[in-house]
């Protein structure tokens, strides 16, 4: 999978809550910030939800965020599967 | 769904209703609704308890929204501060409403002022805290050199525009401790505006979505609360009594707003 298709599902998943311009700058910011290029591998991967978990859960609660994470998660793995 | 939508219209149907009852007072003053059903009296008599009604609930949804987030979250002392500080602005209302309530009249200075300075402070440390969060969290809330270009224009903007109008204000006679009060509550809004002015950049990203609603509902109040001030500033100072609804309009919209921010947040973290 690649570093943008990831962040385009990671985006699609967030911006109901912190908008698009928000979900895709704070992605960007932190895949720069994790030396994250043009693919990732699964640890990157898992850092890079831990931080995205961590930025929504300022604005959701916890709970709310491990469950935009986990939505984020399934989305992924959907888009891994075998096409 | 549709029921759903409609009780959370409500609350804001109800503020706008409160808002348009003093716009129509200012409007038309003479006019008979004003003339024979609610004279000034009884108008400020609505006012200060819609007030006492926002403030309360604006304090009591920011400290559920504190307590709905967990103690490592680093904005739950941010919610808590906002809490105290708007606590703090209904502790100042509830010293005037007998006045206005029984009398009809509105006391100022009164021991209500120390509880409405005492407000500022909380809610600026409430915003810095803000800040810190979604800085700490890895948000994009700019680099130093823009965060500082952002304060220092609004404040310069600030100034340019507050001078002017406390000028007059502070020229007038009155106590001490009136025009010190008349040009602190400008003045204090001025320093609120300037870490409200770093969140504008962070909403304005966040548009579109919940969170972005939320900071917009609060951020729409704190500014307003910021204009009702300087209307009140000038009521006060230079007898300008055709500014009366204009006081009780700006304040009841400010307050409604921060509550309505407030309550925005909460259902985002009950959803």
């Amino acid at each position: 999978m690649t570093t943008s298709e990831a962040v385009e599902v990671m985006v699609k998943a967030m911006a109901p809550y912190i908008g698009d311009t928000m979900a895709r700058s704070a992605t960007e910011a932190h895949c720069q910030r994790l030396g994250i290029a043009a693919t990732m591998s699964r640890d990157q991967l898992e850092a890079l939800l831990g931080k995205l978990g961590g930025g929504l859960n300022i604005f959701l609660g916890r709970d709310k965020a491990a469950s935009v994470v986990a939505e984020v998660r399934a989305a992924l793995a959907a888009l891994e599967a075998p096409r | 769904m549709s029921g759903k939508r409609s009780r959370g219209a409500l609350p804001w149907a109800v503020l706008g209703l409160a808002v348009l009852l003093f716009l129509g007072w200012a409007a038309a003053p003479a006019g008979a609704l004003y003339a024979r059903l609610l004279p000034p009296s009884r108008l400020l008599m609505i006012a200060a308890l819609v007030k006492l009604v926002y403030l309360l609930a604006g304090s009591a949804f920011a400290f559920a929204c504190r307590d709905r987030l967990e103690a490592d979250n680093p904005a739950r002392p941010a919610w808590l501060l906002l809490s105290q500080g708007v606590l703090s602005m209904f502790a100042g209302q509830l010293c005037l409403a007998p006045f206005q309530v029984v009398n009809g009249e509105t006391p100022f200075p009164s021991v209500a002022d120390m509880f409405f300075v005492l407000a500022y402070p909380f809610l600026i440390a409430s915003f810095l805290v803000f800040l810190n969060a979604y800085r700490e969290a890895g948000f994009p809330i700019g680099s130093l050199a823009e965060r500082v270009g952002i304060v220092a224009g609004v404040g310069a903007v600030g100034v340019l525009v507050a001078l002017p109008l406390l000028r007059p204000v502070a020229a007038t006679g009155g106590t001490l401790l009136e025009r010190i009060l008349n040009v602190a509550y400008p003045v204090l809004d001025l320093v609120l505006l300037l870490p409200l002015a770093l969140l504008l950049r962070i909403a304005l990203r966040l548009r579109g979505s919940h969170a972005g609603d939320v900071w917009a509902i609060l951020l729409g109040g704190f500014f307003v609360l910021s204009v009702a001030d300087v209307i009140f500033a000038h009521f006060q100072a230079l007898g300008a009594a055709h500014l009366d609804p204009l006081v009780h309009a700006s304040f009841i919209l400010a307050y409604g707003l921060i509550a309505g921010g407030a309550h925005r947040q909460l259902q985002l973290l009950e959803s």
